[in-house]
């Protein structure tokens, strides 16, 4: 199945796998960090939100590395769509759009109730999909398996739910 | 260092671009169980991570001689309902934390109210910890519910 970026053909699996493995050792051999995407968000949160959770050591003290971390994945997107065709904005959503079929208006208004689930649901899990899914499990971390058991659990009863039940 | 920062950043989100895990229809295919793609991509991820933690705590310093000190994450029910909540969001979006960063890079423009949506939640959470704390047994404010 092509991607929806420019219809190109994706990676082999193994080597994507393998290539996210490279970074997270780098990230733990180079600096002792932990690979994990969703604290990032509140060191972003820290910049304009002064609630006392936000001034915590572990977030005032990981701006440096936290923050450009985020800002490479927009820039690692970004390139990869430069270098795959050409960078244009675009509102293609894949089976959204065939199965489902919203304009832009439902489609933001979508989005943004998935956005708020997916912020507060990682934090409040304490990880995402890095920090718990592979960083965690790769550490043999039980709050890590029970984590992403039950995001990966809930994500197919939801998809199942929409594109099975639903539509 | 934030270039270094910057470029693992960056190789990251290449990888999640062009392997189908930043792809709304790969993760649609995963929570269906039609696609194996995000499967191999996790799996061989953690297997390949997983030996190389171990060796490096084995040697048990950084790269630059810094000791290697690696926090594990506490255990609390916000695991399981953060965890669910998550879910559910990364099934609607089609993108986890990671990809919503590298969706909006492409140029997907939807992708932008998945990324305000992300940071109101997360300082929805941040401003309620103290009233979240006792229901879900979250460690103390100081420590938050663990890094990742």
């Amino acid at each position: 199945m092509p991607l929806i970026l420019h219809d190109l053909e994706p990676l082999h699996w193994a080597v994507a796998g393998a290539g996210i493995a490279l970074v997270t050792l780098a990230l733990l051999a180079v600096t002792s960090h932990r690979l994990g995407v969703s604290t990032g968000f509140e060191n972003v949160c820290a910049l304009v939100v002064k609630a006392p959770y936000f001034g915590r050591d572990a977030i005032r003290g990981s701006n440096g590395w936290r923050l450009p971390l985020l800002g490479g994945l927009v820039l690692g997107g970004f390139l990869s769509a430069v270098l795959g065709g050409g960078w244009e904005p675009t509102w293609a959503l894949g089976m959204f759009d065939t199965e489902i079929g919203w304009g832009p208006a439902g489609k933001l208004a979508w989005m943004f109730v998935g956005g708020l689930l997916i912020g507060f649901g990682t934090r409040l899990a304490g990880g995402c999909t890095s920090g718990h899914g592979i960083f965690g499990l790769s550490n043999l971390e039980l709050p890590s398996l029970v984590s992403t058991v039950s995001f990966m659990a809930a994500g197919a009863v939801t998809t199942n739910l929409i594109y099975r039940v639903l539509v | 260092m934030a270039v270094f920062y910057l470029v693992l950043g960056t190789v990251f989100g290449f990888i999640l671009s062009r392997s189908g895990a930043a792809d709304y229809n790969y993760i649609q295919g995963m929570f269906l169980f039609e696609e194996f793609q995000l499967y191999g991509i996790i799996g061989t991820a953690v297997a390949l991570t997983a030996p190389g933690i171990w060796l490096l705590k084995r040697y048990g310093k950084t790269l630059t001689g810094r000791p290697l000190v690696i926090e594990r994450k506490a255990g609390h029910r916000g695991n399981v309902y953060g965890g669910i909540l998550f879910g559910v969001g990364w099934s609607i979006t089609g993108m986890c934390p990671g990809p919503v960063l590298v969706n909006v890079g492409e140029g997907k423009l939807y992708a932008l109210a998945a990324l305000a949506g992300v940071l109101v939640g997360a300082a929805i959470f941040g401003c309620s910890y103290r009233v979240l704390a006792r229901p879900f047994r979250l460690p103390p404010l100081a420590v938050g519910t663990g890094e990742g």
